[in-house]
Parts: C-alpha cells; structure tokens; sequence
C-alpha cells in the first residue's frame, strides 16, 4: 500500500469514526453557539472591525478544541497498531486533511450563525471564503501537530494554548488583515501579496511539521 | 573546538574594541535647531542656530549656507559666534527663485575649520511672494563657499537619534546573536534526534537558554532606545516589537514543555521537535511579518534590513565587529553553562 492510498484509507477512517461518535463535532457546534450567543448578549451593533476581531477569536478557539481532540482521542495501544502498519507521515497528513475538513465545516456554520445573529458585514465574499479556507489549513497544521507534541505529556490541554497560540498567531494577524479587506471600510490593493504570503506561511509549518512527525510518534 | 581558546581569546579583544570605539568615537558636527523655519524671497535676516558637537571658537571662520540639493546655494552673509554650540547667521534671499512652486525646502550647512560641517536636511523652506521662473533665472545668483572642510573620523549625526546611535552595536548585534544560537539550537536539535545522543540535547538547551537571554536584552536595550527616540518604551503599533516578544514566548514554551516531562529520552526527544518546530515559527515572526506592515524601524515598510541610508562606512567598522563579538560571548556563556550543567548532574550522581 503506497502513502497516497494510506492517506486516504486513515481520512476515512477519521471520518467513520467521527460519524458514529459525532462527539467532537457535536461538541463544538455547541461551543461555537454558545460563544456565539455571549457575543450577541453582549454586543449587540457591531462595527464591521470588531465582527471581524469577534469571529476570529471564535473560530481560533473553536479551532484549538477541535484539534486537540486529533491525538487524543484514541488510546495509546489503537494508536500504536497504526504506526506498526502504517507510515507515519501517511498519520498525520491524514490527520492534518481530516482537520482541514471539519474546521472548513465548522468556520462555515460558524460563519452562517455569526451573520444570522450578528449580521454579515462581509462585501467580498470570494476573498471571505478564501481567508476561512486558508485558516483552516493554517490551523490545522498547526494544532494538529502541536496536539501530537502535547499528547506526549499528562497535562496536554495547558500545553497545547502554551505551545500552540503564539506560533500561530502570525496566521492569525494575516487572516484578519486579509479578512477585513473583505469586509467595508478598508481596501488594499496588495492583498494578494497577503494570501501569498498566509499560503507561504502555511506551508512552511506544514512542511516543518512533516519532517519532524517521524520522530515524534515513537514512545 | 568548543574547547579551543582561540575563540574566546578572540571575542575579548573585539568586544572591547566595539565597546571602547563605539562609546568614545564622536559624532559629527551637527545642528539640532533654528530659530525660524521659514523666510520670504527678498528678505534679509538672521536666524540663531544651535549645533551639536561643535566648537566654534576654536575654529579660525565659521560659514554657512542654504542649499538646494546641490544646484542652489545661497552663502550667508555674515555669521558672528556666540558660543561653541550657537551662531547668528545673516542671509539675504534674492527676490525670485528660479522655480515655479510657491516654496521650496532648503538645506542648512554650517562649515568651519575645526570641526568640518554639519547638515540639517531639507528643514528650512522659502516662500515665494510672487512666482516667475524666468524671471527667478535671470535674477539667481549662486553664492557659494569654495569646498567643504573634512570632518574627522565620526559616527553621523542623526536628528533625534543624537547620541543613542550608539546603541546600534549592542541592539541590533544582540539580535543577531541570539538568531545565531536558536539557528546552533536547532542544529543540536537535529543532531539529537539523528543520534540520539543526550549531550547533543544539553547543548540545544544551553542554546536556546542564553539565546533566550540575549533576546531579553535586545528588548531591553530596545525600550530604552525606544524612551530616547520614540517617547514610550513600549507601543502596540510596531509590529517588531510585539513580533519578537511573541517569538521570545515561543522559546519560553520550550522550557515549559522541557519540565512536562520526567522521562530523560522523552524530554530530549519531543523537546528536540518542537525546537526546530520553533525556529521554523520564530524566523516567521521575526523575518517575514515584519515586513509586511509599516514600522517605526530603521528602513520601515518593505525592508527592516539596513540600507545606505542608516548606516555610514564609520558605523560598520564597529557594527560588523559587534556582530561577531557578542555571537562569539553568546556561545562562550553557553559552553560555561554547558559545563556547569555537566558538573551539577555529575555531582548529583556521586549524592545518590
């Protein structure tokens, strides 16, 4: 069995899992309301600015619950029958692109409930879309791997905010610089070179994260 | 060569060199205010300059002039010091400039024997009352003094830097450093995990401690240079600085995630990952994003990097040194701290 197709034998296998359990996604749909439904109690007319501020912050955290479930969830003996069978680089892209899909899932609907209560200000929605996109590649590299450092240790959930918020927040500075062009109020002709530039920085870390699985999963 | 002295033989003397030439090399003459800023065509009158590092009673004549880039030249027509910091200086402005804006920016030069000149860019602006080209070519006259006088070996002059220019070479150096011991902390890192050898983990740790070290200094001598220039010692709106303060986060993670682990090979081995995993991060926040926002650095919006503008050949002798000097101290309080650990698990050894 080649990498391409153990990739896509573990994905959908992420994917069964989550289907039967539907205990992350669950889970956070009700976080993601709930953070929601704060926001709204408390803000109720919000500048296209702080929309902006306000749905990354959700969608950041949302995103470090979601992902630190990645390593976590299954027991140490499961996890070592697949590394016995399977490369481990096949293991976390799998993971990285399961990842990927349900925060693509989860920005979305965090979108759709974030404008139902809040309005949407958003007046380019190409440029929107490609901004959650990269975000949940960007995040999911990073909280994936990050997650992998950090389920190494007991205390895994303080370690993954320490080790995992600071590198990304030049992901997150990137995402709301090109997300706010989206929105009225501010235009920056060079924002391509901004996507570029989040893409390359996605990337950089994913490729990083790459080579150093291998070394990471042996216990 | 860890143990080699040549190295640590080295970085005495260059540090001493960058610390003696940096801190007593004077800066060149300067002028750091006028009593106006702006004048008519067909006025004459005197305005008081205040310079900086001049001494012209010693010197045998003072001269001054206006100067438009290096076509316009207007020589004052007399100049009475009053001290070796403040002159009077007499100008008579033609009645046209041979230019058909309304005003145009001016350079004041002030020249004398001694000390060589100084130069305040660009500050003193002439209104025209009424404007003809043509006429103003007709009318203009250079006038001029013969050429320059030399300036001694000195670092420039820089309005609202002034005298904290030096701090170009311990600044800037230390940043400098400390990339140099995260990117041998990474190295080590990556031996580690090639070779699983605990020593190699020792050495990253060092590392990436004293370059932790070297960071806080940066942000230190940053803040104190941001005070003098800047008025605050922290503001939110440069990127550089919360930028590295967040790198500097990234590597205070490490040690926490280090302690996380009681397990020697575990600790060296996932400590080792997210070393370089860090460096990979660090380098981003540091080199990239930057670059991508306005900044109140030195060479801002683009560019952090130093041009021709910043930096002048009297500059680089020191800064280039500095460079080497406080890497080389860097990686000599590593090997020491290095050692020290060495020593203390040994001890705790012959305990048990």
């Amino acid at each position: 069995m080649n990498t391409i197709q153990e990739i896509w034998f573990l994905f959908r296998k992420e994917l069964t899992l989550e289907f039967r359990q539907k205990y992350a996604i669950s889970g956070i749909l009700l976080y993601v309301f709930s953070t929601i439904f704060v926001v709204y109690t408390s803000t109720f007319d919000a500048d296209p600015k702080q929309w902006n501020i306000l749905f990354w912050i959700i969608v950041l955290f949302a995103s470090v619950n979601t992902a630190t479930k990645s390593f976590v969830q299954e027991s140490g003996s499961s996890q070592l029958y697949y590394y016995s069978l399977v490369n481990p680089v096949a293991i976390i892209i799998s993971k990285m692109l399961y990842n990927t899909l349900l925060l693509l899932v989860l920005n979305f609907l965090a979108y759709g409930v974030f404008s139902l209560v809040l309005g949407s200000p958003v007046r380019d929605f190409q440029l929107f879309f490609i901004a959650i996109f990269l975000a949940s590649l960007g995040f999911s590299i990073t909280f994936t791997f990050i997650s992998a450092i950090s389920s190494k240790a007991d205390n895994s959930a303080s370690l993954m905010a320490i080790l995992g918020f600071p590198i990304v927040i030049p992901i997150v500075m990137e995402l709301v610089k090109v997300s706010q062009n989206a929105l009225p109020g501010s235009f920056d002709s060079a924002i391509n070179e901004d996507i570029m530039i989040l893409l390359a920085i996605d990337l950089l870390l994913g490729g990083a994260a790459l080579m150093l699985f291998p070394f990471l999963w042996r216990d | 060569m860890e143990n080699k002295l040549w190295w640590k033989l080295l970085c005495v003397p260059i540090l001493l060199y960058v610390i003696i030439v940096g801190l007593s090399v004077p800066l060149s003459p300067g002028i750091t205010s006028m009593s106006q800023y702006t004048a008519y065509t067909g006025q004459t009158f005197t305005v008081s300059v205040a310079t900086y590092n001049t001494f012209h009673t010693k010197a045998k004549e003072v001269k001054a002039r206006l100067r438009k880039d290096t076509s316009l030249f207007i020589a004052a027509q007399n100049v009475k010091v009053i001290d070796d910091n403040n002159i009077e200086v007499t100008f008579s402005i033609p009645t046209f400039l041979p230019s058909s804006k309304k005003q145009e920016r001016f350079s004041l030069d002030v020249d004398n024997d001694f000390d060589g000149y100084g130069t305040l860019p660009g500050k003193f602006i002439i209104k025209q009352n009424n404007i003809d080209s043509i006429v103003g070519a007709k009318v203009w006259k250079n006038t001029n003094f013969g050429n320059l006088n030399k300036r001694g070996t000195n670092f420039p002059f820089r309005g609202l830097l002034f005298e904290t220019i030096r701090n170009t070479f311990f600044h800037v150096p230390l940043w400098f450093g400390m990339l140099f011991l995260f990117l041998g902390a990474t190295w080590n890192s990556f031996m580690y995990l090639r070779t699983q050898d605990q020593d190699r983990d020792r050495r990253a740790e060092v590392m990436t401690m004293v370059g932790l070290v070297f960071g806080l200094l940066g942000i230190v001598t940053g803040m104190l240079w941001a005070k003098a220039t800047w008025g605050t010692y922290w503001t939110w709106k440069e990127i550089k600085l919360n930028m590295t303060a967040i790198a500097l986060l990234i590597y205070f993670a490490y040690f926490v995630l280090r302690n996380a682990f009681d397990d020697l090979e575990k600790r060296a081995r996932i400590a080792a990952v997210y070393n370089m995993f860090a460096f990979v991060a660090a380098l981003i926040l540091i080199n990239v994003i930057p670059r991508m926002t306005d900044s109140l650095h030195p060479g801002s919006g683009g560019n952090p990097a130093f041009g021709s503008e910043d930096m002048d050949n009297t500059l680089r002798m020191v800064f280039y040194p500095a460079i080497i000097g406080w890497t080389l101290l860097g990686f000599w309080i590593a090997t020491i701290y290095y050692r020290a650990l060495n020593i203390e698990e040994k001890y705790l050894e012959r305990e048990d």
